[in-house]
């Protein structure tokens, strides 16, 4: 196994800032733009129970009014820059993703300094803004695959911070006050929080004093430091159906604890999830859609985050092959777990996964990316440079020894999206020893 | 070694020398280079050197889509491009994909109106591999019953998916069934469920031997490529796939509209969205660049006039937005806003109206202008940020328009458009008596009539 030609990617440079912010700077010069990333080691796992969407709100709520400048003067003033901005919110951390055309760096640097330093809070703007949140999170419930994912987190991770929703929700965000944002402004928008990332055509000589420049705007602080707790597993097997009218076909989302990035077995996890669902001629998708044709797509992920997160099992049926490409996928997943994979099936996905690490690196924005994540979710260092060579180094013995350890199909969780009257009954006798079904309306939050 | 005032950096006499290609000529690709080829069997190829990563993106573009179907088949383009990754004469099936996930390739295709393309995106020193698999299933892909069976399935579940259970495919679809009765743009590319269940492998033959063929084609490489190596290569494994005889198109043009077509279409949902659509203009035509802009003015962005009136002002909307149809032939201009609960699709539509109506009488801002541009640049720069997505490019608008650089072409008539044009256009294109309307309400809202 090689990588002809593969060239040995330096990490982005760090650049060790004021206050204790922290810069990443990726260069690169293939197109004229310049991504910036203001991420800040805080999420949604720090907000209040009950103001559920708080983080994304209070940092939504900088583009809203800064000194001198209107919500719609800010609004019209990226776009003239050929600029975007958006906020990405997780559990771990919530960051301002903005990109714009290389010649205007430095006027959109001095603007989101502006925005970060200076931010006037209006109230009308936040009752607008939280009205806009609602309206937002109300459209969401069309798209099923969206109210699987909030069903599943929201009972998977039942009682743990990661069972908030990032996006907030409507009663979470309606008792959002004006207090609640300046609080969070105050204690988690601050130097000692930030991680600045820059990405693309801006010169070494210049990136740090962009970095800089957004730094120093922030208020001073501390770092917060993470107290979320180890979730748990809740014993035994559970269907929660989130019963919506017509539907024509069902998503259908398989559950456990998965891994942590610290695990000694979460790259040969990785590997053997990789055999089981993360290609197109994985077994699930043979099975599933090359054999059968019930799905178009069929997969299985292991998610990242400080602390344990989820495995996850996705396929979407029509209504009438729910029941049995439920049983075909829990067969499957109890054959995986118990038979584990063979030697042939790991050299074959260590080849993809070696081979294809190009397309993980091939822009300066993956790059940055790659170190965000490292420094925001607290991975190992080499977390992603050594990939390579973790991959390389897993056997069949050691792929399957992590499937057994880590994946537990007697302590699962089974979240469909469908209509109860016609998939209910089909599904509860196609989960073998199932401990409870419960059926929840759609728009349950 | 060329000389400095070449264009083809001495292209043109190796493949004089070398035989069976012929080099069409080089076209300027912002600061970057295409270079055009030719093998004897009329198979274009497109080349692009980038070496800003150690990878090579492999794209085949076909010029089919579903304009090439007919009532009662719809859905086969559609249909055809999965079957082409199955069974080949010397690939069993499955062995396709294996092979190219086995050398850590991306691999995927799509189908439109107009065109169908498939992409391979391999680590540089495997791009040979796409030329292979590539050349094969051009020339040698085995259609049998039970593959077409299977796939006929899982493309029925990605109707379902896409259109069925999800209220905007489902609009979207009757919006262009409304608004298009004589030309093929009026069927969706995924078909209809009863078209796609009637399939046989006849009918997938019939189209194979019709379609794809070299002549028919356009394969773009961009990335970090050994050229040279590489053409010898694609020569090699196409040159003997024998040109076939494409049928001329028989297209009828589609009647200018004149009257409003207006309808409601019940869904599980509790806010209603409204879809408004006026014909627009082809791609190729001049004034496409300038209502992508008004478009760009009207719902572009949180600063756009419909965005900032209905979501912000007014709040009667969550989302708005417009989009010019990038087809061969005249499309859509597409308005669309998603009502906030208790709000309907008039209340939307009346905003909307006034705003045709201002742009139809009065210039916009110059700063609007200016802000217009600006986004699109940035959107067209975006479009370039990869090397697939540069390959992508370059074989759409060549399958399209013919001309590979056109994405830069583009946002140089972006920078030409004046706000004079804008008010032009308006009133070429925003004209009441012709337009297409669906409106999404809740099941068991009252109808417009019993509500006045």
């Amino acid at each position: 196994m090689s990588v002809a030609r593969a060239r040995v990617q330096p990490p982005p440079l760090r650049f060790e800032l004021e206050g204790g912010a922290l810069a990443l700077f990726e260069p690169a010069n293939s197109v004229p733009l310049v991504s910036i990333v203001v991420s800040l080691r805080s999420g949604s796992a720090v907000e209040p129970a009950d103001k559920a969407g708080l983080a994304r709100l209070a940092v939504r709520m900088l583009r809203r009014g800064c000194q001198g400048m209107t919500s719609e003067q800010i609004d019209f003033r990226i776009d003239a820059l050929g600029a975007e901005m958006a906020v990405d919110t997780s559990p771990s951390t919530v960051a301002i993703h903005a990109q714009v055309i290389a010649r205007n760096v430095d006027a959109f640097v001095d603007l989101l300094a502006l925005m970060l330093a200076t931010p006037t809070f209006p109230h009308q703007e936040l009752e607008r803004l939280k009205r806009e949140t609602v309206a937002e999170i109300v459209e969401s419930r069309d798209n099923d695959r969206s109210v699987a994912q909030k069903a599943l987190q929201r009972t998977l991770f039942e009682g743990h911070p990661y069972g908030r929703n990032a996006g907030g929700t409507t009663e979470g965000v309606e008792a959002i006050g004006g207090d609640d944002v300046q609080a969070f402004y105050r204690r988690f928008v601050v130097q000692g929080n930030a991680v600045i990332g820059i990405a693309g055509d801006v010169t070494v000589e210049r990136a740090p004093e962009l970095a800089r420049r957004i730094a120093l705007a922030l208020p001073r602080g501390e770092r917060t430091l993470d107290t979320v707790p180890e979730p748990t597993s809740r014993p035994g097997r559970h269907l929660l159906l989130a019963d919506k009218p017509e539907r024509t076909q069902t998503q259908i989302l398989v559950a456990t604890l998965g891994t942590s990035a610290h695990d000694e077995d979460h790259v040969p996890l990785a590997v053997a999830n990789a055999v089981f669902g993360g290609t197109f001629t994985s077994r699930l998708m043979r099975e599933v859609r090359s054999k059968r044709g019930w799905s178009y797509g069929a997969s299985a992920r292991t998610l990242v985050d400080r602390r344990r997160q989820a495995w996850v099992m996705w396929t979407f049926p029509a209504a009438e092959d729910a029941a049995p490409c439920m049983k075909l996928t829990l067969d499957l997943m109890e054959a995986w777990v118990n038979d584990g994979v063979t030697a042939r099936e790991v050299a074959f996905i260590a080849r993809y996964l070696v081979r294809s690490h190009a397309f993980d690196v091939d822009t300066a924005a993956k790059r940055l990316h790659q170190a965000l994540d490292v420094e925001l979710l607290g991975l190992p260092e080499d977390y992603y440079t050594a990939w390579i060579d973790h991959v390389r180094a897993v056997t069949a013995k050691s792929a399957s020894e992590a499937v057994r350890t880590r994946i537990h199909p007697e302590n699962m969780l089974a979240v469909v999206v469908g209509t109860a009257a016609q998939v209910l009954d089909p599904l509860r006798g196609a989960i073998a020893n199932l401990a409870d079904a419960s059926v929840v309306p759609f728009d349950v939050e | 070694m060329a000389s400095s005032r070449d264009p083809s950096g001495g292209r043109r006499a190796w493949a004089a020398q070398t035989g069976g290609l012929t080099y069409g000529g080089a076209h300027p690709f912002g600061p970057e280079t295409v270079h055009r080829w030719q093998l004897e069997n009329g198979l274009t190829v497109l080349t692009l050197l980038d070496p800003s990563a150690p990878i090579a993106s492999y794209h085949t573009w076909y010029k089919v889509g579903s304009r090439h179907e007919k009532p009662g088949k719809t859905g086969l383009a559609h249909l055809f491009e999965h079957l082409m990754f199955n069974e080949t004469e010397s690939l069993r099936a499955g062995t396709f994909d294996r092979k190219l996930e086995e050398n850590g390739a991306e691999s995927n295709a799509a189908t439109w109106v107009d065109w169908t393309y498939y992409y391979e995106s391999l680590p540089a020193d495997r791009v040979k591999l796409a030329v292979k698999l590539e050349a094969e299933r051009m020339a040698r892909l085995v259609l049998r019953e039970p593959q077409v069976a299977s796939e006929k399935e899982v493309v029925a579940n990605e109707r379902r998916y896409r259109v069925d259970d999800d209220i905007e495919g489902a609009a979207n679809e009757l919006l262009y069934k409304a608004a298009f009765v004589t030309h093929p743009y009026g069927w969706p590319t995924i078909g209809w469920m009863e078209d796609i269940q009637g399939f046989t492998p006849e009918d997938c033959v019939a189209f194979y031997r019709t379609y794809y063929a070299p002549n028919n084609a356009t394969v773009v490489v961009s990335g970090d490529l050994r050229e040279r190596d590489l053409l010898v290569s694609i020569r090699d494994a196409y040159a003997s796939i024998p040109a076939q005889s494409i049928p001329p198109e028989d297209i009828v043009p589609e009647p200018a509209q004149l009257d409003t077509r207006d309808l409601v279409v019940r869904k599980p949902t509790v806010t209603e969205k409204l879809l408004l659509a006026f014909k627009g203009p082809a791609l190729g035509d001049a004034d496409h660049a300038t209502m992508t802009v008004l478009s760009e003015v009207l719902f572009g962005g949180r600063a756009s006039r419909l965005y900032r009136a209905l979501v912000v002002e007014r709040e009667l909307a969550t989302d708005v937005r417009g989009w010019v149809s990038t087809f061969r032939d005249p499309g859509l201009f597409e308005c669309v806003g998603t009502a906030r609960e208790a709000h309907t699709t008039q209340a939307l539509q009346a905003v909307m109206d006034e705003a045709f109506a201002v742009v139809r009488a009065e210039v916009v801002g110059e700063d609007e202008l200016v802000r217009a541009k600006a986004r699109l640049e940035l959107g067209a720069l975006q479009q370039l940020e990869t090397i697939p997505g540069k390959a992508e490019q370059i074989g759409f608008y060549e399958t399209v328009l013919g001309d590979p650089a056109h994405a830069f072409r583009r946002v140089e008539s972006f920078r030409r458009v004046s706000t004079g044009d804008l008010r032009r256009v308006a009133r070429r294109y925003l004209t009441e008596g012709g337009r297409t309307i669906v409106r999404v309400v809740p099941e068991g809202a009252p109808t417009a009539e019993a509500a006045q």
